[in-house]
């Protein structure tokens, strides 16, 4: 036979497979994957835990039986249940540490699961150290009780709602007002009436004769006058006294009671401001309007909707690489469906979407080609609102199907043909709020007929530019090189196809008239700049653009440079002047050669070659860094042993600062009959008396120097 | 009697009590096979926090962003300082200037002429806000914007002000601000990448920008921006070789997966994961950008709304249009940068020019958004990294003047996505120089940003080197005024 002592013993080693199992799944916390029989365990929880409550208290109390020490059969009792409820305890902690992965979260879950791991440790610990001092064990076990009291009610506060106990009693009941329906009075004045005044001013305590525990009687007043005038801050005795300093006697509420918060003044202020009415929905106001803005972030500003959420496989599962379903928040049953991918775009898994028809609030199909797709399914999405179908190549009789969804607040179809059928059928959608028609073909008599038919609705016709003439952007010249040796081919294109590109190559601006067209590629063989300009019907002519093309003919057998380039910009020596590589109009990256102490003196020889009739010379302008055309341009020529003028020129001095710019200088040799030739470029002794550094030496940029016949 | 005492005693010997310890070991053994990832010290808290995302109802779906970046003027674009003309040269107030630190440009001047817009200002659309000459598109959408004149930043210089604007902090290696919302909220379009960036340059004096302005930071690399070049193959590397069938590339993509699934099985590297989704992004986003950026099918209205420069590829008005398709595309996040606002010198001349290049296409942008019925939910934002002087910077001429950087007070506008339109918000002192109502810390604004995407600023977080990191580090306050 089973004795009482193995009982015990069992239960006590039981009590430790309860403690493992319990450390565990608190530790695990949020990483616990259960098994579906598990949950079924965890269910249980609140069959199981109405044992140990039992079990537990009534071993408590045979804590308390006086000289239970002598009788250790009822004390055997006592241990036996008091056992028996740890071992429940351990249970029933297990089944809920389980039960609270399903979906319960929040502070009060938090409180009734440590509640029941402090339970269910105070009553091992009680167990095994109860034959310490009876006074110590029976002050524990009044705390074990209040425990075991404090967690069954936030337990029952989880599964009947928060203050299920106590609701009986009490009687104010906070309730989310979406702000659709949010009065001005009955929800953000009253309440404020509510809090501050109505103690003293209601029946059986109607002070100064005003009575505010009733419309009537705040539109009657109080003795001193009227209790508001809409608009009037002088007449209104509830301006006038939350007015008066705190100090005066008729200030209110009177000095000793709670006062009103700057909030709430403001709000007093500007219900009154706004006209004082009784009855006006808040969402009546102008959003800009002052009160609006206090008091609408008091009102659940997302609508709410009473239907059911759809399932969230069934969600998954319409979620795909060309098809986004989202709720429109967290917890909204709302869903809002939009299709991405054009050429990805099934027109049949449209239909996939009646497991949804009720939840769907927000539909975009931009731009998908619908072309000849059967829009019939979109009545059966009973809570649609906003439907966006831009450019989505609509017909007629799929528009007349749009303009029957009568629950529609938001459309927009800007990019399809909306004709004369079209625009009847849209006249009957009373019920919208926004309606967005750009591009849709319709002349300015058809909006005004739909504006009309439509005076509610916020109707878009977007922009369509005509009567706008704005100036065309200049034509892109292409050449692969600047400077070439044989012939260049140079394309000229511009961004809108339609646009006529007319241009010159003698250095004047073209005009819409008279300049070449360009069709075809332009071949050159010489020196020169290709200037074109755009024109196009509705658009301004475009600013003239330009490019130079320099001929190389000629390259000299030997050079040198008499003085080394500034230490600073000597690029790569004085082979960089004969690369053929135009550099960019900038100083920086070491393309140009830089002089200023000293100029430039280049000596060339042609040996047997042909001679050079022509040099022309690359230069950089850059005032605002002191670069600046040489002083001076001089070329000599050897003949017999003796140094002849052959060339010169003194460029013009720009009389500002101008952008950073490449020229080309071009001389002209009196005659070939030289042996060498020497260029001597000087750089501007004293900087113009315009510069912020004027009378400082000027520099010299050189990048190529360029030979012809 | 004597027994059970007896039995009593041995019923708690050590060795009694260890054995039925060893129940509960083996209990705690048992009790672990419920939790899978007991010994992988896979922390799974964070990805299910961020299931929870967004946290409430969001106002806008996606941004853009136009980054004027070099800083624009304020004082010569939105907020007016009559002041400014009126004492043009004389001293600014040492009272005004406080202790503020200068930058080692004008650091070593021995005066701070104060120097007025050279350009004219009228109050235009129902708010009445002030906007200067060069803007006239910009005022003509005055209503549908809402203009912060009250920004305020911790940087002085371009790079650490960027970076603050961009990740909520001075130094690099933070996430940026797309890539914290392409991690909270993902991509709209699996088909794209949620973080987009796209660059242009003026004609103004300009400062780089570093592809680490739209780093991952220590987010997953799939939450990184993704460039779009001015090439004909708007992103690179995209394109097959030729001769490769869509079949062939498809096969290869998988049996690349499989593989890096086996080793992600090894090492368990969530790099190894990221590397798998961007293949499998790539190969989406083979069909899914040309279809994107085709302007084919554009309306001809459309280029005279945006300028005629948006059929150039790299011009800021292309990228407008871009950002545009792009957004619609479900594209979460898209950054622009436009270059060469730094007007130390020359300002009259070059801020004209930028002005040019930017005013139409970014008005243009709010237009088209709104006649297609899609700015109620997007969120643009127009802005650089800083203020300029009131003073200053070298020699005052009659048509020529510069200013140094300014963190104290600057401009910006944003529109749509669930802000107040047609508002003017913030003021500062009469000199420009300190404001006095309504100040906006970046902090604010991106606290803000991610407010109206939905995301609670405090709660998106992300647990790296043993801390938990977010956009607004340990400040920032949600501006309620400017929502809608």
């Amino acid at each position: 036979m089973l004795k009482i002592s193995s009982i015990r013993s069992i239960l006590e080693s039981t009590l430790f497979v309860w403690i493992g199992l319990t450390l565990i799944i608190t530790l695990a916390g949020n990483s616990l994957v259960l098994p579906d029989w598990l949950q079924v365990v965890g269910r249980s929880h609140p069959i199981l835990l109405h044992f140990p409550i039992v079990l537990l208290l009534m071993g408590l109390l045979f804590f308390w039986i006086p000289g239970i020490d002598k009788k250790p059969e009822i004390r055997e009792i006592g241990e036996i249940s008091f056992l028996a409820g740890c071992n429940f305890a351990g249970i029933t902690v297990l089944a809920g540490l389980i039960l609270a992965q399903e979906e319960y979260t929040g502070e009060i879950l938090t409180w009734h699961k440590w509640g029941g791991l402090v339970v269910f440790g105070g009553c091992v610990l009680l167990y095994f150290f109860r034959s310490i001092k009876a006074n110590f064990i029976r002050l524990s076990s009044v705390a074990l009780a209040i425990a075991i009291i404090a967690t069954g009610h936030w337990g029952a506060g989880l599964t009947h709602g928060e203050d299920f106990l106590l609701a009986p009693i009490q009687s104010n009941e906070i309730e989310v007002i979406p702000l659709a329906e949010a009065e001005i009075f009955g929800d953000v004045v009253q309440p404020i009436l509510q809090a501050k005044c109505i103690s003293c001013h209601k029946e059986g305590k109607i002070k100064g004769e005003l009575r505010m525990d009733q419309i009537k009687g705040l539109q009657k007043g109080g003795k001193s006058g009227p209790f508001v005038l809409a608009g009037d801050f002088e007449k209104s005795m509830l301006i006038q006294r939350i007015n008066l300093p705190e100090d005066d006697k008729k200030h209110m509420p009177p000095k000793n009671k709670t006062q009103l918060t700057e909030e709430e003044f403001l709000i007093l202020s500007e219900w009154v401001a706004s006209g004082a009415s009784f009855e006006q929905k808040l969402v009546t106001l102008p959003t800009k309007n002052e009160l609006y803005q206090l008091a609408s972030v008091k009102f659940e500003g997302n609508k709410i909707y009473s239907f059911d959420a759809a399932d969230k496989d069934d969600i998954q599962e319409l979620n795909t690489s060309y098809r986004s379903v989202q709720a429109l928040f967290p917890e909204s049953p709302a869903l809002d469906v939009s299709y991405f991918g054009i050429s990805a775009f099934p027109p049949k898994s449209l239909s996939d979407l009646n497991i949804v028809s009720d939840q769907i609030v927000r539909f975009s199909l931009n731009k998908m080609p619908l072309d000849g797709v059967d829009l019939k399914f979109l009545k059966d999405f009973k809570h649609l609102e906003e439907l966006q179908l831009n450019f989505t190549d609509l017909d007629a009789e799929q528009l007349k199907v749009v303009s029957e969804l009568n629950t529609l607040e938001t459309l927009a179809i800007s990019g399809n043909i909306v004709d004369q059928s079209s625009i009847q059928n849209l006249a009957k959608m009373k019920s919208l709020k926004k309606l967005y028609l750009w591009e849709t073909e319709m002349s300015s008599q058809d909006q005004e007929t739909i504006k009309k038919a439509l005076p509610e609705t916020e109707i878009d016709f977007g922009f369509d530019g005509k009567g706008i003439i704005y100036d065309l952007n200049s034509p892109i010249i292409s050449q692969s090189e600047t400077i070439y040796q044989d012939s260049l081919e140079i394309k000229l294109s511009h961004p809108i196809k339609t646009a006529e590109i007319r241009y010159t190559l003698d250095g004047t601006e073209p005009d819409s008239i008279s300049s070449t067209i360009y069709t075809k590629p332009i071949f050159v063989t010489n020196t020169g700049k290709v200037i074109a300009k755009a024109f196009a019907k509705d658009w301004k002519g475009s600013k003239p653009t330009e490019s130079v093309y320099i001929h190389s003919g000629i390259k000299p057998s030997e050079f040198s440079l008499v003085y080394e380039p500034n230490s600073k910009y000597k690029a790569s020596g004085p082979a960089t002047l004969f690369d053929l590589q135009k550099a960019d109009a900038s100083n920086k990256g070491q393309k140009w050669l830089g002089f200023q102490d000293e100029p430039m003196v280049l000596e060339v020889d042609f040996k047997d070659l042909t001679k050079a009739k022509e040099i022309s010379l690359s230069l950089l302008y850059n005032e605002g860094a002191h670069i600046f055309p040489p002083s001076k341009v001089s070329v000599q020529g050897l003949e017999n042993g003796k140094w002849k003028p052959l060339a010169s020129n003194s460029p013009a001095v720009s009389p500002k600062a101008a952008a950073a710019r490449s020229e080309l200088l071009t001389l002209e040799l009196e005659n070939t009959n030289y042996d060498k030739l020497k260029i001597t470029l000087t750089p501007l002794p004293h900087l113009p008396k315009w510069h912020s550094n004027a009378g400082s030496k000027g520099w010299v940029f050189i990048d190529e120097v360029i030979f012809n016949q | 009697m004597e027994k059970e005492i007896l039995e009593e005693g041995l019923n708690h010997n050590r060795r009694k009590f260890l054995s039925r310890l060893s129940l509960g070991v083996g209990s705690l053994a048992l009790g672990s096979l419920l939790v899978p990832d007991l010994f992988s010290g896979k922390a799974e808290a964070e990805e299910a926090m961020m299931k929870a995302l967004p946290h409430f109802a969001p106002k806008a779906k996606r941004v853009i962003y136009l980054f004027q970046n070099g800083a624009p003027s304020q004082l010569e674009s939105f907020d007016y300082k009559p002041l400014l003309n009126k004492r043009m040269g004389e001293e600014l107030p040492e009272s005004i200037r406080g202790t503020q630190r200068l930058t080692g440009m004008t650091a070593g001047q021995s005066s701070f002429p104060l120097v007025g817009s050279h350009y004219k200002f009228d109050q235009y659309g129902e708010s009445r806000a002030w906007i200067s000459e060069v803007f006239p598109h910009t005022a003509g959408i005055v209503d549908d914007i809402c203009i912060v004149k009250s920004m305020h930043t911790d940087a002085i210089n371009h790079d650490p002000a960027l970076t603050f604007f961009q990740t909520g902090a001075q130094v690099g290696n933070r996430p940026s601000m797309g890539s914290w919302l392409s991690y909270g909220l993902g991509s709209e379009n699996s088909n794209l990448p949620a973080f987009s960036v796209l660059l242009s340059r003026g004609r103004g004096n300009g400062q780089g920008v570093y592809s680490k302005l739209w780093s991952n930071g220590f987010l997953d690399a799939t939450h990184q921006g993704v460039q779009f070049s001015n090439s004909e193959d708007p992103v690179l590397y995209l394109k097959d070789p030729e001769s490769m069938s869509r079949a062939e590339r498809r096969k290869m993509i998988d049996q690349i997966a499989e593989m890096n699934n086996l080793s992600m099985q090894q090492f368990n590297d969530p790099e190894i994961s990221a590397k798998v989704k961007q293949y499998e992004m790539a190969y989406r986003m083979q069909t899914a950008v040309p279809e994107m950026t085709d302007i084919s099918k554009e309306p001809e209205s459309i280029i005279k709304l945006y300028g005629p420069d948006c059929l150039v590829p790299g011009t800021y008005a292309a990228n407008c249009l871009l950002a545009r398709k792009l957004s619609e595309s479900g594209v979460r996040f898209v950054q622009l940068y436009h270059q060469g606002w730094d007007q130390h010198g020359n300002l009259p001349n070059e801020m004209r020019l930028q002005a040019e290049d930017v005013d139409q296409a970014s008005a243009a942008l709010i237009t088209d958004l709104k006649q297609r019925g899609l700015l109620d939910e997007t969120l643009v934002i127009w802005g650089g990294e800083f203020g300029r002087t009131n003073y200053c910077q070298g020699k005052i001429l009659v048509d020529n003047y510069g200013r140094d950087h300014h963190p104290r007070a600057f401009s910006i506008w944003m529109a749509g996505g669930g802000v107040k339109s047609g508002m003017v918000y913030g003021e500062t002192d009469e000199f420009g120089y300190n404001i006095t109502e309504n100040p906006v810390h970046v902090h604010d604004f991106q606290a803000t940003v991610l407010h109206l995407m939905g995301i609670d600023h405090e709660r998106m977080t992300y647990k790296h080197l043993g801390r938990r990191y977010r956009l607004t580090d340990v400040s920032g306050k949600v501006v309620k005024d400017l929502i809608a």
